[in-house]
């Protein structure tokens, strides 16, 4: 299926690239071409390497290995001032845009010109950037604020400057995240009229329908390499969506250790503006899976479970218990645990030693009755925990700064099971740590649920939630749309991934 | 073998305090024959008293990410307050003439640093301000308060009772630097065996991974203010005592000293990192300085100067400290933003 063109035409050429991050390879001898005019998707699961290859074109990060050649010109070490020059820009989801400065301020943004007395040229910045606007058939006043524009208006001016910096490729980084689905057709209106003047356009999205409706041809990566480059007309949604998840190298299949007793009952939660009429059942010994897209309200149940946010309206019992948490602390008293998924925001305090860490939600059960801490109570139950979740690590004194992505989760799991929580909610858990040590932590999520915890983890990794749950619960704009059993010869990646999109198919 | 070499310089920069201490100790020795006397480094030790009590109450505020400029103006009005409720009223005395007893005016003087600190933690918290510019503002407040309170006079005839805090001595030591001496240790204490301590580490460390790990951040930062009250309020009755008057002028211009004392002791700006007892070693380099140049002979116009320098060379050696520590941090940071952009 992969396509063959005259290579002498490509705009970009990108032949064997290959890039290595400290245990990570990102990419693995990538080749990539790009013609003028053409619309190219790029798909891929995160850390796929999509945003590692557009790095490297756009001379961000330098390639290990590797070539790359625009229009023809071979460079064996891109950087960001030659890649500008080569007419590569990039716009990404959140916009690059000065708010409080005009439009026409931030497309001479760094480069204002100025009169004969030294002063700004307001009338000839207004006036170029009126007449370079309608040359793109864009009638909007360049002496508009950037604040007051809508966030397609916003993506169309940065494209729009990178087009006055005579741009020939324009790489859209997740660029229809945030907006509402009016404005995508007319960003994707402006787009291909831009292509039919030999503007060359790289699309980076999740959304695979959008794929559909804009490109034509799609990049594939998986693991650092690419899977090869497909003509849209020849695929269906569901090739793509086989394509991108693929099989995985290792896996961990988990099987389950459900219990009757109810650990959580949800009923009819509703917050405006992020989730309504919730109904959940977890219970012990349960894992629960619950996905969808970002801004679904996954995320919002999760931390307003916790305490971090306001929880709502509705009926929330722990243990027959009624439930409510109005800061972490409460949360964690009854019994509720969180894993965020910012690790280094949220997670750990990278100063100190992971001893510290650890014992950070239960220093009070640590105080002997002088309200002192007993120090040889905390290192052996932090000796005991480490060891129990493998924390590679010279000793607890180390800061967990210095430990691998993987170590630094196991810590923040260590602080967790330190309250022996009833209900974990992990978010992302699996998130920025290697192969080996994602099995590593989907085992001891197994462990913990062997030992009667309910958890919930909440990820957009399908397959992985697939292997480490005992069923994957769907929302959708607010609303639990979906429910599948994992151990269901129905359950499929495809019929997930539809349900994620908002389509719920029938068997 | 670069690793060594890093380890050596972390380890350094970790006691620098103590190496820079014996530095100017063998130096001022060398340079003048009175300054190894027994007088003179009690000399340091007194001085060391007023400003160590304003660094311990700093630190806490330092670790957990804050500052509070408004401490050593809190001492000023305090001391002031304290002698003028004590003091008998007209001249040459230009107190009050209540005449309070020495317990209440030292509980009169508490409940103003606390008082200040509340304001300083409610305003930080609660209004969401910025905490340097909010006690930047308070600094300049209740020095202008003061000014309108003391109308410029000195006030004498504090009783000997009162002044035996920073006045008198048991034995060979000054009451003043014993008290210092206990105040670092229950400091120390605090810092690293209760809870209060280590979630002030972590506030300072990560304010949100804090808060995700069941700790009140802002609960912690008005405790933090209250007690920087609390000592500046205590630094002042032992002020008092010291000098004998109660002077508009006390305190003016020492939150320099005391934020380079406790930065020069390893208390860092960032929030997060550093102990009391490096701190206390902040302390008596500071004053180590000041008895050497005063034995020195000199100017009062140099030793602003060098001051100043001395401020520097501490921010100097805390933002290196970051980047000797950085190498780790910033791999961990690449393979973190890359797993998350991607």
């Amino acid at each position: 299926m992969t396509e063959q063109t005259a290579p002498t035409e490509y705009i970009v050429e990108i032949k064997g690239i290959s890039k290595n991050f400290p245990g990570v390879r990102a990419l693995d001898q990538v080749d990539f071409n790009l013609l003028p005019g053409e619309l190219r998707g790029l798909v891929g699961k995160n850390g796929a390497g999509k945003s590692t290859l557009m790095n490297v074109l756009t001379g961000i990060y330098p390639s290990d290995a590797g070539e790359i050649a625009i229009a023809g010109k071979p460079f064996s070490l891109m950087t960001t001032t030659i890649s500008r020059q080569m007419g590569i820009a990039c716009v990404h989801q959140h916009s690059q845009l000065i708010p409080p400065l005009s439009i026409a301020e931030n497309v001479f943004c760094g480069n204002l010109p100025v009169n004969r007395i030294g002063f700004v040229d307001w009338n000839r910045i207004y006036r170029e950037t009126d007449e370079r606007l309608s040359r793109l058939g864009l009638a909007i006043d360049s002496r508009r604020k950037v604040e007051g524009l809508s966030v397609a208006e916003r993506q169309i001016i940065e494209i729009a400057k990178a087009l006055f910096a005579d741009a020939r490729v324009i790489i859209l980084d997740e660029a229809t995240a945030p907006l509402p689905k009016s404005e995508v057709e007319m960003l994707f209106n402006f787009v291909r009229r831009q292509r039919e003047k030999g503007v060359a356009f790289i699309y980076i999205s999740h959304y695979l329908e959008e794929i559909f409706d804009l490109c034509d041809t799609v990049t594939v990566m998986k693991d650092g390499k690419n899977l090869g480059d497909y003509k849209v007309a020849n695929l269906t949604q569901a090739d793509l969506i086989r394509l991108i998840s693929g099989a995985e190298v290792e896996r961990f299949k988990h099987t389950s250790n459900a219990r009757d007793a109810v650990v959580m009952e949800i009923q009819d939660l509703t917050r405006p503006g992020s989730y309504s009429n919730l109904s959940l059942t977890f219970r012990e010994g349960e894992i629960v899976g619950l996905t969808g897209l970002e801004g679904c309200g996954k995320d919002a149940l999760a931390r307003g479970l916790f305490g971090m946010e306001p929880l709502g309206s509705g009926r929330v019992s722990i243990k027959g218990n009624s439930y409510h948490a109005s800061d972490t602390r409460q949360a964690f008293n009854q019994g509720v645990a969180y894993l965020p998924r910012d690790r280094h925001g949220y997670g750990i305090v990278g100063l100190r030693p992971i001893r510290e860490n650890v014992t950070l939600p239960i220093l009070a059960d640590l105080v002997n009755p002088t309200q002192l801490l007993d120090t040889r109570k905390e290192i052996n139950l932090v000796t005991k925990l480490t060891q129990k979740l493998n924390v590679k690590a010279t000793s607890i004194e180390q800061p967990v700064l210095n430990l691998s992505g993987g170590n630094q989760q196991k810590v923040v799991f260590a602080k967790l099971t330190s309250t022996n929580p009833k209900l974990l909610l992990l978010d992302e858990p699996t998130q920025g740590v290697d192969v080996q040590a994602k099995v590593e932590i989907m085992k001891i999520i197994d462990q913990l649920s062997q030992e009667g915890a309910a958890v919930v983890v909440i990820s957009e990794e399908i397959r992985e939630l697939l292997d480490i749950c005992d069923r994957i619960v769907v929302m959708f704009k607010g609303k639990l749309i979906a429910e599948f059993q994992t151990n269901s010869p129905d359950t499929t990646v495809e019929r997930i991934l539809h349900a994620v999109e908002g389509t719920v198919q029938a068997l | 073998m670069r690793l060594n070499r890093d380890k050596i310089i972390v380890f350094l920069l970790d006691n620098l305090i103590w190496v820079l201490l014996t530095i100017a100790v063998v130096t001022f020795a060398l340079l003048s024959d009175r300054f190894l006397t027994s007088k003179n480094l009690v000399n340091i030790l007194v001085h060391s008293s007023v400003l160590g009590i304003m660094v311990i109450g700093q630190s806490f505020c330092q670790l957990s990410g804050n500052f509070d400029l408004s401490a050593e103006s809190i001492l000023g009005l305090a001391a002031i307050l304290g002698a003028f409720v004590i003091a008998p009223a007209g001249a040459p005395f230009f107190g009050s003439g209540l005449q309070l007893n020495p317990i209440l005016t030292v509980l009169i003087m508490f409940v103003l640093g606390i008082l200040v600190g509340w304001i300083n933690g409610f305003l930080v918290t609660r209004m969401k301000m910025n905490n340097f510019i909010v006690t930047l503002a308070m600094l300049i407040i209740i020095r202008g308060l003061t000014l309108v309170f003391s109308e410029g006079k000195t006030i004498t005839g504090i009783p000997q009772g009162f002044k035996a805090l920073g006045h008198e001595s048991l034995g060979p030591l000054p009451i003043s630097v014993i008290v210092l001496l206990i105040a670092f240790a229950v400091a120390f204490v605090i810092t690293r065996y209760t809870r209060f301590g280590r979630d002030l580490y972590a506030i300072g460390g990560n304010r949100d991974a804090a808060l995700a790990s069941g700790i009140d951040p802002n609960r912690r930062i008005r405790q933090v203010y209250l007690i920087s009250g609390l000592m500046a309020a205590f630094a002042a009755w032992m002020e008092l005592g010291r000098l004998g008057v109660g002077a508009t002028r006390i305190g003016e211009g020492m939150i320099f000293e005391i934020q380079a004392a406790a930065v020069i002791g390893g208390i860092s700006l960032f929030g997060g990192r550093g102990n009391m007892i490096g701190a206390l070693g902040g302390v008596l380099l500071l004053s180590t300085f000041n008895s050497g140049l005063n034995l020195m002979m000199v100017s009062g116009f140099w030793i602003d100067m060098i001051r100043g320098i001395i401020i520097l060379l501490a921010m100097l050696i805390d933002a290196q400290k970051t980047r000797y520590k950085a190498p780790v941090t910033s791999q961990a940071a690449v393979v973190a933003s890359e797993s998350q952009g991607l």
